[in-house]
């Protein structure tokens, strides 16, 4: 595509300003602090030092992906009300995490010195092979679900400046990569906090300019009462059946509680005061966002009044009405939003990714001969891994196989049904053992992969479902048949239950 | 407190949180299908739409706000017999 006008570079400043601010505070933080004594505390996980607002930008906005702000308001566009009824379900994505894991994932790396949460299962189930497979299913989902990110955001800057895909690839793909990679957990958690912020005035300035250009909030209404009465349904004429909002509910809402990315974040922040505060900001900031960014999806109706084959695909329609609605000099300011969205969930999936490598396996491995590693050693390699992750990505999202799209479509399922069962029961249940833990990963994950790629559902419904179910039944499976976990462990986990017992 | 209070006391919050939840889904149950029929309209929109998606949100602030100080309990994050024996790890 040619670039536009020469008012089109200039719309460009406010992203190269945002860039610019998100590569000093990489740079500030690696500078500020100065990764001293304990190189993998500080690097991995901050040194747990995240406040509640910080941690709960972080959490939202590496959850908020760049889907949230292009094909979900999309299809928002399409199908109305009944898809932000839908979405809602995902105020409760925060505070589930935090409430459920947050205290008990924080105890727990403390005891251990975890800065993973596949250190925490490592302890919990005795067993370095299992923690092993978590960190390659990690790694693997992370990577396609990275490479979709990278593609959506340049996809949404091509379309929307008019400017190559490549381009905007380059712009604010190796930005992040760069500053996740010098700055480590901090650095993404405080950009985090900025992208958050900046989704959220994207979402009032897109608002604002879709309604100008559509004539008023009461015009778009009433041209969406006359021509789109079935927008006003919950069911909107079959084109949201009941079986979709309950499979929703497992996959966006209830079922994120599981996700490595979100769990992480519990062994990030300072103390259960901060926790509590996250609890709260997150369920505000994320049912803002998600209410926020579809409803302005539905209004841009008064933008693109045409049938949807006339756009091409429901993901085209927000990248259209940023072109068309919001005035050229602020077309940079406006596609920010989305761009964020992409870029902070990059950034949490490439540093936990970058722990998986490090900690999980290199670390684990060289501690399992017996044998240590140097700090300058161990912080050159994290900094490299981070990096080299990072730039592999970049290359798949330049040409991406079609391999990718697969892997990313199983990725957020596909992370749910590994860990939910074996996070949950092993946090809470004693009986938890590792032969379950270990069925229900492998088991659970390999059922949903396979019901996906064959397209099986049951009785309509999204695989999540089947996923979830057989992990459980494997877990149990396991439970029954397998050795319990030792007492010694179990003394640890679930401090006073066995002493009870002995009367 | 002590390690076993503090687990007690995470089980039960994480318990309350499971509750919060069930609370939850049954508001978004009867504020968007329950009220789908009701002629009502406010700002333009049907009364499901308003009180299905914002009315959700604002009841899960409230019910956060009343979990966080109700149920949760502040807590030293250190595991407390750990540093009392002194053996690391």
């Amino acid at each position: 595509m040619m670039p536009q006008t020469e008012g089109n570079l200039f719309a460009l400043v406010p992203l190269l300003l945002f860039m610019a601010l998100m590569l000093a505070i990489g740079v500030w933080v690696r500078r500020g602090r100065g990764f001293g004594e304990d190189f993998v505390q500080q690097y991995f996980i901050g040194n747990r030092r995240l406040g509640g607002f910080v941690l709960a930008m972080t959490t939202v906005a590496t959850y908020s992906s760049v889907s949230s702000f292009v094909g979900g308001p999309g299809m928002a566009w399409k199908v109305g009300f009944g898809w932000i009824y839908m979405a809602v379900v995902q105020v409760t994505a925060i505070f589930l995490v935090l409430g459920i894991f947050g205290k008990r994932v924080a105890m727990l790396s403390r005891r251990f010195d975890a800065v993973t949460v596949v250190d925490i299962i490592r302890e919990r189930f005795e067993s370095n092979g299992l923690a092993m497979l978590a960190a390659l299913v990690i790694v693997l989902f992370f990577c396609g679900t990275m490479t979709a990110q990278f593609v959506g955001g340049a996809r949404l800057f091509a379309a929307a400046t008019g400017y190559s895909y490549e381009m905007g690839l380059l712009l604010f793909g190796l930005v992040v990569v760069l500053y996740t990679s010098i700055g480590g957990f901090r650095a993404v958690a405080l950009t985090d906090t900025c992208c958050a912020l900046m989704m959220m005035v994207g979402i009032v300035v897109l608002l604002y300019y879709v309604l100008a250009a559509g004539g008023g909030y009461q015009a778009i209404l009433s041209g969406l009462h006359a021509e789109h009465p079935e927008l006003f349904e919950p069911l909107s004429a079959g084109k949201m059946p009941l079986g979709l909002y309950f499979t929703q509910w497992l996959l966006v809402g209830i079922c994120t509680i599981a996700l490595p990315q979100s769990v992480v974040r519990g062994i990030s922040y300072k103390d259960t005061h901060s926790l509590h505060r996250a609890m709260l900001i997150g369920t505000v900031v994320v049912g803002f966002m998600n209410i926020g960014v579809n409803f302005t999806g539905i209004l841009a109706h008064g933008v693109l009044d045409g049938p949807e084959a006339s756009y091409g695909s429901v993901d085209n329609i927000i990248p259209l009405t940023i072109a068309r609605a919001v005035p050229p000099e602020l077309v940079g300011l406006a596609i920010i939003g989305p761009l964020a969205a992409s870029i902070s969930t990059i950034s949490g999936l490439l540093i936990v990714a970058s722990s998986a490598i490090v900690k999980d396996v290199y670390l684990a491995h060289m501690r399992a001969q017996g044998r240590t590693v140097k700090a300058v050693h161990l912080s050159r390699l994290s900094v490299v891994t981070t990096a080299a992750l990072g730039v592999l990505v970049f290359a798949l999202a330049l040409t991406p196989p079609s391999l990718i799209w697969i892997i990313n479509m199983f990725a957020f399922g596909g992370l749910e049904t590994a860990f939910f069962w074996m996070l949950l029961l092993g946090l809470y249940w004693r009986g938890a053992n590792r032969l379950g833990a270990l069925l229900s990963m492998a088991g659970g994950t390999v059922a949903y992969c396979a019901a996906q790629a064959a397209g099986f559902k049951l009785m309509g419904l999204h695989q999540i479902t089947i996923g979830i179910t057989v992990s459980l039944v494997l877990f149990l499976l396991g439970a029954r048949l397998g050795r319990p976990t030792s007492a010694a462990v179990l003394q640890v986990f679930f401090p006073g239950a066995r002493g009870e017992e002995k009367g | 407190m002590t390690r076993e209070e503090k687990y007690r006391q995470v089980r039960r919050e994480a318990g309350a949180t499971g509750v919060l939840l069930a609370l939850i889904i049954l508001f978004w149950c009867a504020a968007g299908f329950g009220l789908a029929g009701v002629p009502v309209f406010v700002f333009g929109l049907p009364l499901w739409a308003v009180m299905g998606t914002v009315g959700v949100w604002l009841f899960a602030i409230v019910g956060v706000y009343v979990l966080v100080h109700g149920w949760f309990a502040d807590m030293s994050l250190e595991d407390e017999e750990q540093t009392r024996g002194g053996d690391a790890r």
